[in-house]
């Protein structure tokens, strides 16, 4: 699994958002088996933050 | 740290339970909560969101209560205590999201009719709160005895929960403002 270096862009104001959680969540789908990261056991969600306007957005660890 | 949005810090009523007294304490919640300067609330009650039961988590995800959470820098949930814990339908709906709660303050309210003032169902909650990637304060406010405390209104008899409130709503802002600070500029990376 790959950590996506990329900064996200605000969905809401179009700022750069920071990156500030990795969350371990279980795989529920067929899409996120596919995405499990073997060391941790189940698949990062990566939480983003905009420090413009407080809009939250999130994706999952390529 | 100088932010000029105002702290958004709704307040969750955890049951639906005809009668309850946990509404009284819920919008006590809301009253001080608003008093307050630089500060914007609402009361959210479980008992007007759609639960559907046929499915769960992300399952159920209700776009207005997701855009509440996602926009939220803290939770009050306020729990009363039914059979020792917290119910089921309240960690029914907080189960229906994830991002909308990490790196943010969470504070809770318990309520029960005997002396305990939901403490049992508090320390159960505990383990969901962390789950959720929410972050506990080390402050809570318990009314027990709570048909004591409020009189069927919703008018508080007993003043001392207007500091003890207080309390719990310093620390409270101060975890939502760090936590704030910490989700705009500091990076896990």
């Amino acid at each position: 699994m790959a950590k996506q270096t990329h900064a996200m862009i605000c969905p809401k104001c179009g700022a750069e958002m920071n990156h500030h959680a990795d969350k371990l969540v279980d795989p529920v789908t067929p899409e996120d088996r596919k995405h499990v990261n073997a060391a941790l056991g189940g698949v990062i969600e990566e939480t983003h933050c905009c420090p413009g306007c407080g809009g939250l957005a999130s994706r999952r660890e390529a | 740290m100088t932010n000029a949005r105002p702290l958004n810090i709704p307040v969750i009523l955890g049951t639906t339970r005809k009668g309850r007294m946990s509404a009284h304490a819920a919008r006590f919640m809301v009253n001080q909560l608003a008093k307050r300067e630089g500060i914007t609330t609402e009361l959210i009650d479980i008992a007007k969101l759609p639960l559907p039961i046929d499915d769960a988590g992300e399952g159920i995800r209700d776009a207005e209560f997701s855009a509440k959470m996602a926009a939220a820098d803290a939770l009050v949930i306020v729990t009363p205590e039914y059979n020792h814990s917290f119910p089921g339908l309240l960690k029914h709906i907080l189960d229906s999201c994830l991002k909308e709660y990490i790196h943010k303050a969470a504070g809770i309210v318990g309520v029960s009719a005997g002396p305990f003032g939901g403490v049992r169902a508090i320390q159960d909650f505990l383990p969901v709160i962390r789950e959720l990637g929410l972050v506990n304060i080390f402050w809570d406010v318990n009314f027990g005895n709570v048909a004591s405390v409020f009189d069927e209104t919703g008018k508080l008899l007993d003043q001392a929960f207007v500091k003890r409130a207080d309390k719990f709503l310093n620390e409270l802002v101060w975890m939502a403002k760090t936590l704030r600070y910490g989700r705009d500029n500091i990076s896990i990376d």
